[in-house]
């Protein structure tokens, strides 16, 4: 195979937020992993009509409640998580636009099945009604699974590619290294790349009679990437992303494929396992301990240990994403961090595996 | 960077299965309408759909059992089996090198969603089918391609963009291939037909009550259908290197969104998506010999499509054909199997028709290509898909020639 003859563009990150069990926010997020609390609790089963007696809820978070009351009446819980997140990375803490946005900006959205809970409520409805098309014609479009993408766009004025990529656990790391490659073939000037999960009783009924063992959490993180040489002013890179590797396994176990797609990334950044100063995976779990178990083979203990863990409950397509903002989190408080490589891997259930390798700024 | 070119299809669809089959439905013409079987349409005042007939998965199947997949991956499955076996590659040398599978889809396996549903009200949320719960999960589309071929070292993930999906999977192998970063790349598109989306086209009014007329004055609306399109994408180097046929090249694609409206097209938006193709391929509007259009069917639509194409290629357009008209609306695999037409028309000289035509509607001022397909010689096809959430996503084919260069 012929090298490629055009110059890959270094992406890197200048901006995030989340909205997550930690609360709204950048800060609420930097806060919540330095505070280490888990953030589990019981479920309003009022509210809450299904199999699960507690949740990693977003607390407090309706669409209403955060977004206003304008263009939310019809709106599902995945897509508010995912328009109020963009909103975050796109204003400062006062509310002022800081990001500019238009035909050159992508957005790549990681995602398991949208919202399942606006897939069953709309197809209930043909079930239920007097006749079968009696559905609502207004929650059509949550029953698709890019309405989330779709919406911010629109509330967010993001008329560049707009992709919703479902890939489960390993999504917000397949959704960088999609938009990477949108970056590299210059189809985009700046990608929002996230991945958003809303917790619904549809989920927790098809988590539970898939044998799901884990808490469920939700949650959505989002972070803006550029270009190295086209960073605009005002940002400063806060993590260069150097790799990105992605594998199935074929059997169950996903700690080969797991071990073989980290070494891949290292080699091609061309840096050794002792380089790395800390790693860290995204699954919870029976999964996520064979991620840590490879991933401690691999870089040690001290290594895995560096970035405390962040209880949010299996936060499913989320849970990638969130992790690399658990991983800047870190590095916004602590100096030791700066100029260091951190791993981010992920565990899909289903059969695949991903990590990414960055290099933190400093 | 790589020229990229199309070596094998995998075709599952209501007007025939494979490349073969499917270029003699196109060819010809073939109408997949026919009254709904897969779902109970009881309270319907019409309901015709373009099914697959007839699909066994079993042939296709090595490592599931039937009942470990739902009808969308089943789809996927056989397609891409159906593609890689076409373009001449053996499964167990593919399993060497590096890839990429990605399929799009609009409602994944919302027909395994819709009996749990069913499930759920008349059994109880405690009665819903395990099987078919773990069967849901949207990327399971891709994965059981990886998993059914054996296929470690690949990326494998659904790109879930509605009804453009299946070109917006084909643009991201084209980009991985071109540049090099892996090997070949297995993309397109897969849905099965499912009552959640027939009752919700129904409700707003734009299903047609027996088939699907693109460009009429007296359309109708959409038909749904089902099925999927899977192509094998390579280097040049690497299909000559084997003395593979090549169908076509990709020459390029465009991405945007409308950020307008999540339901209702908006004309300067596609007609932008249409440009960046154009560019990306190198492409001036004068040298596109045909657009394979979203050509839904429905008056808004074919309006608004038919426009944008005046607004970039001036008031002598090239020949707009629908194979919607054929297909039905195959949702995620609809770009997927209209850009796969699309290399057979320029593989095989015929421009495909729009059947079921009667008159053009003066506001599509279009050439549709009535009813009987007609021999060309095509250089340069264009194929779009339209989404909800205003995802566009158009890409450009063009003839390969040996020994020429573009």
């Amino acid at each position: 195979m012929s090298a490629p003859a055009f110059a890959a563009v270094r992406p890197v990150i200048t901006a995030w937020s989340a909205v997550s069990p930690f609360g709204i926010g950048h800060q609420s997020y930097v806060d919540g992993v330095h505070a280490g609390r888990s953030t589990a609790a019981p479920l309003d089963k009022q509210q809450w009509a299904g199999p699960d007696e507690q949740a990693h809820l977003v607390p407090s978070f309706t669409n209403k409640e955060v977004l206003g009351r304008k263009g939310t009446r019809s709106m599902d819980r995945v897509t508010g998580l995912a328009v109020s997140t963009i909103g975050q990375v796109l204003h400062d803490a006062e509310g002022n636009r800081v990001v500019e946005t238009g035909a050159d900006s992508a957005l790549v959205l990681g995602t398991t099945m949208g919202s399942v809970q606006s897939v069953m409520d709309f197809t209930r409805d043909s079930f239920t009604g007097e006749l079968p098309f009696h559905v609502d014609p207004a929650r059509m479009p949550n029953s698709v699974m890019n309405c989330a993408a779709g919406q911010c766009a629109i509330w967010h004025q993001l008329q560049g590619p707009n992709t919703t990529l479902a890939g489960g656990g390993t999504a917000g790391l397949l959704a960088m290294d999609y938009a990477r490659r949108l970056l590299n073939h210059n189809r985009a000037r700046k990608v929002l790349v996230g991945a958003a999960e809303e917790y619904s009783p549809a989920r927790a009924w098809l988590h539970r009679h898939s044998g799901g063992a884990t808490v469920l959490g939700e949650g959505c993180a989002v972070l803006l990437v550029e270009p190295l040489a086209h960073v605009e002013a005002g940002r400063e890179p806060l993590a260069e992303v150097l790799a990105i590797q992605s594998r199935c396994y074929l059997e169950g176990d996903p700690r080969a494929a797991l071990e073989a797609s980290v070494r891949s990334a290292l080699s091609s950044a061309d840096v050794q396992p002792g380089d790395v100063w800390a790693a860290v995976g995204s699954a919870a779990g029976a999964k996520g301990e064979d991620e840590r178990a490879t991933l401690r083979a691999i870089f040690g203990d001290s290594t895995v240990d560096r970035v405390p863990a962040a209880e949010l409950g299996d936060t499913g397509a989320a849970s990638s994403a969130l992790q690399i903002a658990t991983v800047l989190s870190v590095a916004e408080r602590d100096a030791e961090a700066a100029g260091k490589l951190a791993l981010v891997s992920a565990v899909d259930p289903h059969g695949t595996v991903a990590c990414a390798l960055l290099r933190l700024a400093g | 960077m790589n020229r990229v070119v199309l070596t094998g299809f995998g075709v599952v669809s209501s007007i025939g299965v494979g490349a073969e089959e499917f270029a003699a439905g196109l060819r010809a013409g073939r109408s997949g309408a026919r009254p709904i079987s897969l779902f109970d349409t009881t309270g319907f005042e019409h309901a015709n759909g373009c099914e697959v007939v007839g699909f066994d998965p079993s042939p296709w199947l090595r490592v599931f059992e039937p009942s470990m997949v739902g009808r969308a991956s089943q789809f996927s499955i056989a397609a891409a089996r159906m593609a890689v076996a076409d373009a001449g590659l053996d499964e167990a040398e593919l399993a060497h090198k590096r890839g990429l599978v990605t399929v799009g889809t609009t409602d994944g396996e919302a027909f395994d969603l819709d009996w749990l549903v069913e499930t759920e009200v008349n059994e109880g949320p405690e009665k819903m089918d395990e099987a078919a719960s773990r069967r849901v999960p949207a990327h399971l589309l891709s994965m059981a391609i990886a998993r059914e071929l054996k296929l470690a070292n690949v990326s494998a993930y659904t790109i879930a963009t509605a009804c453009s999906a299946g070109n917006y999977s084909i643009g991201d192998g084209f980009d991985a291939v071109r540049s090099g970063e892996v090997e070949f790349a297995l993309c397109g598109g897969a849905d099965a037909m499912c009552r959640k989306t027939f009752a919700g086209f129904y409700r707003l009014g734009t299903i047609a009550p027996e088939f699907c007329q693109p460009f009429d004055a007296d359309r109708l609306g959409i038909l749904t259908g089902e099925g999927a399109g899977v192509l094998v994408l390579e280097s040049l180097e690497s299909a000559q290197a084997r003395g593979a046929r090549i169908y076509a090249e990709i020459l390029g694609y465009g991405l945007n969104c409308d950020a307008y409206h999540q339901v209702a097209p908006n004309q300067s938006s596609i007609g932008r998506c249409m440009k960046l193709a154009l560019d990306d391929a190198g492409v001036k509007p004068h040298e596109v010999d045909l657009i394979s259009a979203h050509g839904t069917g429905t008056k808004a639509n074919d309006i608004t499509e038919t426009r944008a194409i005046r607004e970039v290629y001036g008031d002598q357009p090239p020949r707009t054909i629908s194979v919607k008209s054929m297909l039905g609306h195959t949702m995620g695999a609809a770009s997927a199997l209209g850009t796969i037409a699309c290399a057979l028309a320029i593989t095989h000289g015929f421009v495909p028709p729009t059947i079921n035509h009667r008159s053009t509607d003066p506001e599509c001022q279009i050439d549709c290509v009535p009813n009987e397909s007609v021999p060309a010689d095509l250089n340069v096809v264009q194929n779009n898909g339209l989404a909800f959430g205003g995802n566009n996503a158009s890409v450009i084919l063009g003839k390969f020639v040996e020994g020429e260069t573009r």
